[in-house]
């Protein structure tokens, strides 16, 4: 449902043009789990950027459902790897925020928003500005107030990047169990691949610049994963060795 | 959000500025919708200032005359109160006890204007140089205080530690680490008192003087020669700038390298 | 800063103790030496102000000085509060806007508004609008600088969740644009209601037949020093009054900042 045909994209800076992501082909099935694995710093957030249509291609085209991106849109719902919650607002003020601006009646988006915010483990929380929140309840927020637009796909880029290792742990298990229940097209973007094995339905291997789809493994183990389960260190070993043999 | 070239825009700018001028000279010297009295053309302005330069007229002093008197008190007034306001502020950060003490009278005093103390300082030290440079003093002692203050308080207690395992005394903590630390924030806190010491030096110049550029745009307002406020503002108003940008040049030297450590 | 309870009462202590000190120098120098010839000593200065309250300085008690000159700056600071915001946030969010105003305030601002005293004399007049115009000036130009900056340094990560939230661009400003710049603007209103206090009193110095400014020009006709010092003391209270009640009202309306 989600197609990426030729991607390219191309900045320009004082020593010239250079080159971010060349040629990605890409398609992610309906509500498929699908992670962007790579080495820091290869044009995964670019690539996830051109999804969400907050930059334009140079060339190429990203389609969802049939439909060319052009913008950003509720729709494509986007998880940040900075905290992108608006430091004004209370929990409850951030989450209800994309109905809001839809025009969605006060009574119908309450509601919505207090659903997801149960849903993602932070009831009585909902009074709460940002500043007073935990890392781990800052993302938890951002996973609320992207799902509470009702998107068809979550793009979500690195959100545990800023963690600590516990609450990386316990977040990862949390998006688990929040994906299996409102099931969504996800496309996220991880460098550690203990993450990536953990949650996706396939990982696509990308690359160092320009970024380049270089290999592409199907998880198939069985839902919740095991971290030390025999197979999921073995499929962990061999997706980290064809790595480091691209660097 | 499109990332648009500068450029794009500058030609918007430069239509912008042209357009008020165009205006300008159009509703005075163009349609004569507006007395020349009160607002002369910019034709006029611009040959008011080259007249004004060499010609002492109507105030008694010719235009250098009057720039080269407001700088020399406005300068010496600033140097000599940073020498006094800027130790003044390091110790009241440094040292509890002096912060204690002086702290209070500081905020007393604090919400008053400088300009309020004019005729105070004239009673005391009579019309002239002092009592103006005592002008200038108090209004640029808040910036200035307050950012050395502000520089001192922010330096990195990592560092002072590292300072103390080096077995440094708090002397040289202060003089080799909290000083260094805080000479952006020190020089911000001058540049701001510059502004401030030209401003106050301006007004009072306009209250009681008989030289400088307050004291000319003041005397033509009396005579109704606009042109000759005009040009002193845009003159005022250009040192001003000047000064500030010299100083901030300083600045950058001074912060060079550094990235901003908050 | 967690201060204890014993460094609290130290510090109240020292103060008073050097306000006190430093009355107490001053009353000594004016009843010892030939300064007393020149200037009042405290006690007669609080006393000549407390009498002010009731007895007219010119044709006005102190209070109607002092309000005078707050009325004046209320109104000409509102007004450039509203359109300085404005003005500010729309140039630091719009590349168009910033292009065309920029430049035009850019040439403005380093003219001080005291320097626009004899112009807008001869332009207003003796009256109230010369000193609303330059009350205005002098808020105006810190207010939008303020806004400005603060506007455009809005993290770009809140304008693209707006977005992708689903709002448009009116929305994005109003709603995310001005809240996120409200520190900047604060900090600039704050700055502004000094300025326009100062500006009041030299405006009022310079030309005026009430106001503090007036209190403390007129006393040098008639040499009397003490005037001077009731009007100074009238200027730092009512001063500190009004930059007290803006830290407070920022407190509270920028609790969500407080931790950073």
């Amino acid at each position: 449902m989600i197609e990426c045909k030729g991607l390219k994209k191309t900045f320009q800076s004082e020593n010239g043009a250079f080159e971010v992501v060349k040629n990605i082909d890409l398609k992610v099935k309906e509500n498929e789990f699908l992670v962007l694995f790579g080495p820091g710093q290869c044009g995964k957030t670019t690539i996830l950027n051109m999804i969400a249509g907050l930059e334009t291609p140079s060339e190429g085209i990203v389609t969802v459902n049939g439909k060319e991106v052009h913008e950003p849109g509720p729709e494509r719902g986007v998880v940040y790897q900075t905290i992108s919650l608006f430091p004004w607002l209370t929990v409850m003020g951030n989450v209800e925020y994309g109905p809001k601006v839809r025009g969605i009646p006060k009574e119908k988006r309450r509601a919505t928003a207090q659903h997801y915010i149960d849903m993602v483990g932070l009831q009585g929380f909902e009074k709460s500005f940002p500043v007073q929140l935990s890392g781990g309840m800052k993302q938890r927020a951002g996973i609320a107030r992207a799902y509470a637009n009702n998107p068809i796909v979550m793009l979500m880029d690195e959100p545990f990047g800023a963690l600590d290792a516990q609450t990386r742990y316990l977040m990862q298990k949390e998006l688990e169990r929040i994906w299996e229940q409102e099931k969504r097209t996800v496309v996220f973007v991880t460098n550690n691949i203990e993450e990536a094995v953990y949650l996706a339905d396939r990982i696509v291997v990308l690359a160092n610049r320009p970024t380049q789809v270089k290999a592409e493994y199907k998880i198939n183990l069985p839902r919740p994963r095991n971290y030390v389960d025999p197979e999921f260190l073995r499929l962990r070993m061999e997706i980290t060795d064809a790595v480091d043999k691209t660097l | 959000m499109k990332r648009v070239k500068k450029s794009n825009y500058a030609w918007l700018s430069v239509l912008s500025v042209g357009s008020v001028i165009a205006i300008w000279w159009l509703v005075t010297d163009g349609l004569h919708l507006v007395s020349t009295v009160a607002m002369p053309s910019p034709v006029k302005v611009v040959q008011t200032f080259f007249v004004k330069l060499y010609d002492p007229a109507p105030d008694g002093s010719t235009l250098l005359e009057n720039i080269g008197s407001s700088l020399q008190v406005a300068l010496s007034g600033y140097f000599l109160g940073l020498i006094i306001r800027i130790p003044l502020g390091i110790l009241m950060a440094w040292y509890k006890k002096v912060d204690m003490f002086v702290r209070p009278l500081f905020d007393l005093l604090r919400p008053v204007p400088g300009l309020a103390w004019i005729t105070v300082m004239i009673t005391l030290f009579g019309i002239g140089m002092l009592s103006k440079a005592m002008v200038i003093f108090l209004s640029a002692f808040v910036a200035c205080v307050v950012n050395s203050y502000s520089g001192i308080r922010q330096t990195k207690q990592v560092h002072l530690w590292v300072g103390q395992t080096f077995g440094a005394s708090n002397l040289q903590l202060l003089l080799h680490i909290a000083i260094p630390t805080s000479l952006p924030m020190i020089m911000t806190g001058a540049r701001v008192a510059l502004g401030a010491s030209w401003m106050a030096l301006v007004a009072a110049e306009m209250i009681a003087s008989d030289s400088g550029l307050g004291f000319m745009i003041q005397q033509c307002r009396g005579l109704y020669r606009t042109d000759v406020i005009i040009v002193g503002m845009i003159a005022i108003g250009a040192l001003g700038a000047l000064l500030t940008y010299l100083l901030s040049l300083l600045e950058h030297l001074v912060v060079k390298g550094r990235s901003s450590s908050k | 800063m967690i201060k204890s309870q014993k460094e609290k009462i130290q510090r109240v202590l020292a103060g008073l103790f050097s306000i006190g000190a430093f009355l107490a120098l001053w009353q000594w120098a004016v009843v010892s030496t030939t300064l007393g010839q020149l200037m009042p000593g405290p006690i007669t200065v609080i006393t000549s102000f407390i009498q002010a309250f009731s007895v007219p300085i010119g044709t006005c008690t102190i209070q109607q000085h002092v309000g005078w000159s707050l009325s004046r700056v209320m109104i000409a600071y509102l007004v450039a509060a509203v359109v300085g915001i404005g003005l500010g946030v729309l140039m630091g969010w719009n590349p168009k806007i910033e292009a065309i105003f920029k430049p035009l305030y850019d040439i403005i601002r380093p003219i001080p508004p005291i320097a626009w005293i004899p112009l807008s004399i001869v332009w207003f007049g003796l009256g109230e609008m010369t000193k609303y115009f330059l009350i205005f000036l002098s808020a105006f130009s810190n207010i939008t600088l303020n806004a400005y900056e603060g506007a455009k340094s809005v993290d770009p990560v809140l304008m693209g969740a707006s977005r992708m939230l689903g709002a448009n661009r009116t929305q994005t400003l109003l709603t995310v644009v001005l809240p996120a710049s409200m520190p900047f603007i604060f900090a600039g209103l704050q700055v502004a209601i000094s300025t326009s206090w100062a500006t009041v009193v030299a405006a009022e110095m310079v030309r005026s037949t009430e106001g503090v400014g007036w209190v403390i020009v007129s006393a040098q006709d008639t040499n009397d020093m003490n005037q001077t010092l009731v009007g100074i003391l009238a200027i730092g209270i009512v001063g500190f009054i009004l930059a007290t009640i803006m830290r407070g009202v920022e407190t509270r309306l920028c609790k969500w900042n407080k931790s950073e």
